[in-house]
């Protein structure tokens, strides 16, 4: 494990959700069936192999660049609201690596949390709607106390995806007021949102990525 | 219920699809670019263009609605999914012009904010564009939340009456004018009898029980409120108009367009019946049935119901309504 994440870690990040997110499709399609119409597992799919192009056609050195242009790929996804809201995830990631070479827990940290503003710019959905947020809003939380206290990258992972899948996992008892399964109000109880629980995987891998002993 | 629908390889199906539309439709309608839905023959640059997205297996919707006196480029996405913003970006890109481009959304999530991505990158680059929203579905909510309120196949209206506009060479301001004019004068109810299978996922979307049918449904037959026993076509006009007509204050002498869209197996037949009943509860109100369409606008693949929508005409709107056009999906000579 390395205390810096340049371009080849957070390829292997990278790559390490796209993994995360194919091995489990199915499951997310069968969450997405209950509320909305059961595409998100396909939809992710097409979004994560977006996201490996951009990654293999990235070069040179530049954080910046590469998070943008899996941003991008991601926003190209014709997929309803998930592409712009994971476009803008890793949009904001880019933002906020403006200038850096490498990044360390602190700044992997603060990243995360511009990821989130990014897609926050996108909807209004707060914390506990049943929405991706319940996944990044918890994730991006523990990302920056593990930073703060002063953690180490794999310490900030390992929490960001704890968080997540908590977060994930505590929308099952959640009533959608975002999304198609709004409509159907308290039957969405009982089953965690595929949104939420999509970023949980993508989280998860992440730390894969960095660390194969994950 | 087991799908049953011819089909290749379902990551295909949209680029097929979309290939055969326009083999269909020779002289009309092409694809350019980044399948972007285009006139064969472009309104001249000095005139407004009108630009839309939406999902695909609506159809006709929306992509039926390119041509003459309608939109210039119609985006289409992924199954029930929209388009995502570099596509739209570059639909805004091929439509700008110093006339000014009028970009008209159905309110759905990611609809919403594809289209609000795009506008602000177009911007950023210059494009005169602005944006009308439908969300004329009065099953969201009441009128004072719009948010909370679908954009259904009350678009085709605004589309009309807007492509009219733009192609007498009216301004973008005055075509964003009508446009929401029409919007704001409109109201549309779903009503579901049967449910319907996603072409990709084969998944059931809206199961409506065996002698049940439910008002308030949305365009992907979401489940949500109005559950109950199946009814005639006259009492199902009644529950339906009534429910419109309050949501717009209507009041004696007004008139309307009413539209019937049949959103997949329900049957013309059945359509001139709720029309038959809707004509004639809006006489007894001395209101009057000033123009109406009736047939498939705004699809849900094989699914059971229909779309009311009612628009409330002044003598400008009816006279863009009756203007002509050519489409695919809709054509006024």
């Amino acid at each position: 494990m390395t205390n810096a994440i340049g371009c080849t870690e957070m390829a292997a990040m990278l790559r390490g959700a796209a993994a995360e997110i194919r091995a489990n499709h199915e499951l997310l399609g069968k969450l997405d069936s209950v509320g909305g119409d059961g595409d998100h597992g396909t939809t992710m799919l097409r979004a994560m192999a977006n996201l490996e192009k951009a990654v293999d056609a990235a070069s040179g050195n530049d954080l910046k660049s590469l998070l943008y242009d899996v941003g991008w790929a991601i926003l190209g996804v014709d997929g309803g609201a998930t592409g712009p809201l994971l476009g803008m995830f890793f949009m904001g990631m880019s933002e906020a690596v403006e200038g850096c070479d490498t990044l360390d827990a602190s700044a992997l940290a603060a990243a995360f949390e511009a990821g989130v503003a990014g897609v926050r710019a996108q909807t209004k959905a707060q914390p506990g709607d049943k929405t991706m947020v319940d996944a990044l809003v918890p994730a991006v939380m523990a990302a920056g106390c593990t930073a703060e206290s002063g953690g180490d990258l794999l310490s900030v992972l390992r929490d960001a995806a704890a968080a997540a899948a908590a977060g994930a996992a505590a929308t099952k008892d959640m009533q959608a007021r975002f999304g198609r399964a709004r409509n159907i109000k308290e039957l969405s109880i009982g089953t965690p949102d595929a949104g939420a629980t999509s970023v949980s995987f993508i989280f998860a891998g992440f730390l894969k990525g960095m660390d194969t002993n994950a | 219920m087991a799908m049953k629908k011819l089909l290749n390889k379902p990551e295909n199906l949209v680029q097929e699809m979309l290939e055969g539309f326009v083999l269909a439709n020779p002289g009309k309608v092409a694809l350019e670019g980044a399948n972007l839905v285009v006139r064969v023959a472009p309104k001249s640059k000095d005139k407004v263009a009108l630009v839309t997205l939406g999902g695909s297996g609506h159809e006709p919707a929306l992509s039926g609605f390119v041509g003459e006196g309608m939109l210039d480029i119609s985006v289409p996405g992924e199954i029930f999914a929209a388009p995502g913003p570099p596509r739209v970006v570059e639909a805004l890109r091929a439509a700008n012009r110093d006339a000014g481009v009028l970009f008209i959304v159905l309110n759905h999530a990611g609809d919403v904010m594809s289209a609000n991505l795009a506008m602000g990158m177009a911007k950023k680059e210059g494009i005169n564009v602005k944006q009308v929203l439908t969300h004329e579905d009065i099953s969201g909510g009441p009128r004072s939340n719009p948010e909370e309120r679908r954009g259904l196949a009350g678009a085709l209206p605004v589309i009309k009456v807007a492509g009219a506009a733009a192609e007498q060479g009216r301004s973008l301001d005055e075509c964003l004018a009508v446009a929401e004019r029409m919007e704001a004068n409109m109201a549309t109810l779903a009503l579901a009898v049967s449910g319907a299978t996603h072409p990709s996922t084969g998944d059931v979307i809206a199961d409506i029980p065996e002698g049940m049918m439910v008002v308030g449904m949305g365009q992907h037959g979401e489940a949500g409120g109005g559950t109950q026993p199946l009814k005639s076509a006259d009492e199902t006009a009644e529950i339906m108009l009534a429910a419109l007509l309050d949501d717009l204050q209507a009041k004696a002498g007004d008139e309307f367009l009413v539209m019937l869209n049949g959103v997949g197996s329900t049957t013309l037949m059945e359509l001139y019946l709720v029309l038959r009943r809707v004509g004639q509860l809006l006489e007894a109100k001395g209101m009057k049935m000033a123009r109406t369409l009736v047939g498939e606008i705004l699809t849900v693949q094989e699914m059971g119901g229909f779309q009311m929508c009612i628009g409330r005409l002044d003598d400008e709107l009816k006279a863009l309504w009756d203007a002509p056009c050519n489409s695919p999906a809709l054509t006024v000579k």
